[in-house]
């Protein structure tokens, strides 16, 4: 809200400068966002929070000058009372009020003899500051008002109005109405409109109607000044897409106390300025007169919440300058009027903080908390979150953040296999664009898009992760949301080095030295599992190159290269691996603590190499379980060394080099025990997988 | 005895005259070995008269010592050198780059949430989780919004349905706790909001917030400031003074916006203010034995301040030429 400083300290007069009134208003809370020069002088422009409507008026922000500044507010201008002049308005026109609730005040004067034309140049030039522009003297009398006041007002031409009379109704069925602004409007029943005996003649609280607007043929008016429910208005305007400066000012809630007296100003203004002929008195209807408020203040309950011991005088005289009034004080228990303005005050807090902002927030000294408290630290998933990102950024990995709110794509599928509902996509409702359309199901659009942005900047490494929420739906109206570690790899982990290139592994098993890696230091029990068994191969990813990551029955995530024809729509170079994991699933396989201390073997170890060539459809999987097992418990490590395909190897065989290491725990092994070992972990093999040996 | 000082002063010749430590262990040999010289002249002592054979078996030992110690000092001397002379030939161009080792780094916004969260942990603040995808109940009305409230013109918000919506505010949460806790308590939560905002160097539709709450017994605006105080000299370093300025939010009462004064600038950080009565009673606390506090900032403005970024657009674009400088 723009008002011109000159217009405000009319009424609150404070010897400061323009920047000092600005900082005195934002450190009584409302807050001067803007300040300019103008003709008119300095205009500031205004914040007002949604609770005090009684400060979308220069009255109301001179009341918070006065009492921040300890200047005497001036008050409201005077004005002949229509309360107390004959009721001969009366005689020209009658107020129906059918839904008091939506409408609890309605004042209606007449002015005859209008003379259209324009508004004086001192008028103008305050409506110009704030922000208005000026139409005609009638039209900016009542904006002049307004902004003085807080009151809306509005004219109609009195001779257009069918019976010369007002209802204020719910519009009926189908009605309709041509708004000032040339839009035809239909009207749903549960908006008020303002009628005359036939039709509705106005947008109670929001815009009035074309047909009965004020012309050069207007000869008498009728001047509306009215309450209206702040809830009604906000709804009806949020309907309608029409936001007024009426409708903002009623939905932030204007005094229905000063109703009269807004049109009383307006009419003495008419007057003044030779515009009009006031008819004495007003048709005044006020079935819904709210109850006074009046609160119990504990200079007790101020203290204990503000931290600081405000004296009596501070308590009532910071009340009674926002024009509270205060009585009957009796051992630190005030009795406290709350104006008509201040339908914000409703509690006892709600005065203590009125006077604790003009008592002044630097008073409060600052103080720790003591007492019993709870045990201060991360939350629950906190560890394994921070567990998963230290592994993840010291193997290499960029921690990224990636976007909630997505588009539909190819990648945002969620893995069906964890067993999350029915996986399908939640919409946000009547979304504006696509790219925030819906909620991500999977945390692979989000790196796999690092990839490309960076990629395409020939940025690098190329190696992202995020831990992120991931949501699905489950039924018609629940949905899961749960916790996912995704990366995205690809390329080089390190850059180009003169020390030789980095060895070109298959992109996968990069994905996979790191999965693998992660679980192993959050002790997680988990096995990869090939597809083409009992599961589906995920559609996102290389046919032939995905794992399915299972613990303990349950699925944890899943890793692969990327699909070539999703690495495309990427337009990256090379092959990348991505990887999924659940997190609850995998804190449930993870022993993050680690287990018990197992005492380790005195005795020596024995070394032994075995080269078991298969063909080449058995996996090292099966390869290396056979070998665990027939083994036996000496086994103590067990690492593959080399794979070899081709020559002397005839087609279609495979060789891996299997390094084992032998150990007992109770003594030093002999040959012969080594032998037995390695002998049946050869038949088993043989048996088994079909190995032969080159011994044999 | 001639024979003996000329054996001790021919083998001392030898050794200071030897250059390799090969040599002074063949020199060592010949005269300390067991058919070395003067084990050989030890064997002639049977041929003395029986007087003069303590004072030559004496001089023999006497003589032998300090050979060995010549020889010793002469070996030490000679792998010393022969030490330097190897490392020199190791000599290699320090300057050239070492074995690179990939080397990922936090998200700038990670890396401050959990500065974060260790400044408020050490204040007695406990951490808890609250879901993205909130419920209107947890967001609006257990947050004391009256319905229809122009207050919902600061939170324009994305839904899912008439119940479901995304969070627009951290402070959702604190329903969520004080509906399974009773006072005291201090708890704190970090995540991610989400308001339809356009999206310009200041406004996201996508941010990160801290909310962080107290209810005891005697909790005051200057428990609220002190707290503030503290936990924002942990953020930024150094004594900050805290400003409070009246500002309004349906879930506190009072209500303040807080600024922190840092080198030489009052920066804004967030709402702050008492936990508004109505909220306490709602989850059957009772207002007149417990107050409590509440305030929120903006993880991605503490960064911003601390390291002088100038749009929040880059928090989620995953630019490594952004992130790289973290």
């Amino acid at each position: 809200m723009r008002l011109p400083v000159e217009w405000i300290t009319a009424y609150a007069p404070l010897d400061l400068g323009p920047e000092a009134i600005a900082s005195r208003l934002t450190m009584a809370g409302l807050e001067v966002e803007a300040t300019e020069e103008t003709d008119a002088g300095v205009v500031l422009d205004i914040k007002v929070t949604p609770n005090r409507g009684d400060c979308l008026s220069v009255l109301g922000v001179a009341r918070e000058l006065a009492a921040a500044g300890g200047t005497p507010y001036l008050g409201a201008p005077q004005c002949p009372s229509s309360e107390d002049e004959p009721p001969d308005a009366a005689l020209h026109t009658g107020v129906t009020i059918e839904d008091p609730d939506l409408c609890p005040r309605y004042a209606a004067r007449i002015v005859e003899n209008l003379r259209l034309g324009e508004s004086p140049a001192w008028m103008q030039r305050r409506l110009v500051a704030a922000g208005m522009r000026p139409i005609s003297n009638i039209v900016d009398i009542t904006n002049y008002v307004m902004l003085e006041t807080g009151q809306p007002l509005h004219a109609f031409d009195y001779e257009t109005l069918r019976e010369r009379r007002i209802v204020v109704r719910r519009a009926r069925p189908d009605e309709l109405l041509v708004s000032l602004d040339g839009v035809t409007r239909p009207l749903g029943t549960e908006m008020l409109v303002i009628a005359d005996a036939e039709r509705p003649v106005a947008i109670a609280g929001v815009m009035g109607g074309a047909d009965t607007e004020i012309t050069q043929a207007t000869r008498t008016l009728l001047l509306e000044s009215a309450h209206f429910d702040w809830k009604s208005i906000r709804r009806t305007a949020r309907v309608l897409g029409l936001g007024t400066e009426a409708s903002y000012r009623f939905e932030r809630g204007v005094d229905p106390d000063g109703v009269v007296y807004a049109a009383d100003l307006a009419c003495r203004l008419i007057s003044e300025t030779g515009s009009g002929t006031p008819v004495p008195g007003v048709v005044d209807e006020y079935p819904r007169r709210p109850a006074p408020v009046r609160l119990r203040l504990r200079q007790s309950r101020c203290s204990e919440l503000m931290g600081y011991v405000p004296t009596e005088d501070e308590i009532a005289g910071s009340l009674m300058a926002l024009g509270f009034s205060v009585a009957g004080e009796t051992g630190g228990v005030f009795e406290v009027g709350v104006p008509s303005w201040r339908r914000d005050v409703t509690r006892e807090v709600d005065l203590v903080e009125e006077v604790a902002r003009i008592v002044g927030y630097e008073r409060i000294p600052e103080r720790l908390p003591s007492g019993a408290t709870t045990q201060g630290g991360d939350a629950p998933g906190g560890a394994l979150r921070n567990s998963i990102r230290e592994f993840l950024v010291g193997a290499g990995l960029q921690e990224v953040k990636c976007h909630t709110l997505v588009a539909p794509s190819g990648l945002d599928q969620p893995e069906p296999s964890l067993g999350y509902g029915d996986g399908a996509r939640i919409h946000i409702r009547s979304a504006l664009s696509a790219e925030l359309s819906g909620l991500r199901r999977s945390l692979l659009p989000g790196v796999c898009d690092a990839l490309r942005r960076n990629a395409r900047h020939g940025l690098g490494p190329l190696a992202f992760f995020e831990i992120g929420a991931v949501f699905s739906s489950t039924g018609p109206a629940t949905h899961v949301e749960r916790e996912a570690v995704a990366g995205a790899m690809c390329g080089p982990m390190s850059e180009r080095s003169w020390l030789g290139a980095t060895r070109g592994a298959e992109a996968f098993f990069v994905g996979s030295g790191v999965v693998r890696a992660l679980l192993t230091s959050l002790h997680a029990d988990a096995a990869c599992e090939v597809a083409g068994g009992d599961w589906e191969p995920d559609a996102r990813l290389h046919p032939q190159r995905q794992t399915r990551i299972v613990s303990g029955g349950r699925t944890l995530g899943i890793l692969g290269e990327l699909h070539p024809a999703q690495q495309a729509e990427l337009r990256l170079r090379d092959r990348c691996v991505v990887f999924e994991l659940d997190l609850a699933a995998l804190a449930s396989a993870s022993h993050a603590d680690g287990g018990s201390f197992v005492p380790f073997s005195r005795y020596p170890a024995v070394t032994r190499d075995l080269a078991p060539r298969v063909s080449r459809g058995v996996p090292y999987e099966a390869v290396r379980g056979i070998v665990r097992r027939a083994a036996g418990d000496i086994l103590e490590r067990l690492a593959l060394t080399d794979v070899f395909e081709g020559p002397p190897l005839a087609e279609g065989l495979k060789s891996f080099t299997v390094s084992l290491t032998f150990r007992s725990a109770d003594r030093t092994l002999s040959e012969a025990d080594v032998e037995a070992a390695l002998t049946q972990a050869r038949d088993r093999l043989r048996s088994e997988v079909g190995a032969t040996f080159q011994e044999d | 005895m001639e024979e003996l000082t000329r054996l001790a002063d021919e083998a001392a010749a030898e050794v200071t005259a030897a250059e390799s430590t090969q040599a002074v262990a063949a020199i060592e040999a010949r005269y300390l070995g067991g058919k070395g010289s003067l084990q050989a002249l030890l064997r002639t002592i049977g041929a003395l008269p029986a007087d003069e054979r303590p004072r030559f078996g004496a001089a023999v030992n006497a003589a032998r010592a300090r050979l060995e110690a010549a020889i010793a000092e002469r070996k030490e001397t000679l792998a010393r050198l022969e030490r330097e002379t190897e490392l020199a030939s190791e000599a290699l161009d320090v300057s050239l780059p070492g074995v690179p080792i990939p080397r990922g780094r936090y998200h700038p916004l990670t890396a401050t949430a959990r500065r974060i969260t260790a400044a408020l942990a050490g204040l007695g603040f406990e951490f808890v989780d609250g879901p993205e995808l909130e419920d209107y109940e947890h967001n609006f009305a257990a947050l004391n919004y009256p319905e229809e409230h122009p207050a919902f013109d600061e939170q324009m918000t994305f839904y899912i349905d008439d119940q479901r919506l995304m969070r627009t505010q951290t402070t959702a949460l604190q329903g969520r706790v004080m509906c399974d806790r009773t006072p005291p308590f201090r708890i704190a939560t970090i995540g991610r909001c989400f308001r339809y905002e356009a999206v310009d160097a200041t406004h996201h539709h996508t941010f990160h917030q801290v909310d962080v709450f107290m209810v005891d017994e005697g909790v005051s605006l200057s428990h609220l400031k002190g707290t503030l105080k503290r936990f924002a000299s942990q953020m930024f370093g150094g004594d900050v003074q805290v400003r409070f300025r009246p500002d309004y939010f349906p879930f506190v009462e009072p209500g303040v916006d807080y600024a922190v004064f840092w080198r030489g600038r009052w920066l804004e950080l967030g709402g702050a203010g008492l936990i508004h009565p109505n909220i306490l009673e709602a989850h059957g606390i009772d207002s007149e034995r417990y107050s409590g506090f509440a305030f929120g900032l903006g993880v991605e403005r503490i960064h911003m301040i601390r390291h002088g970024v100038n749009d929040l657009r880059h928090y989620l674009e995953n630019d490594l030429r952004f992130l790289s400088q973290f």
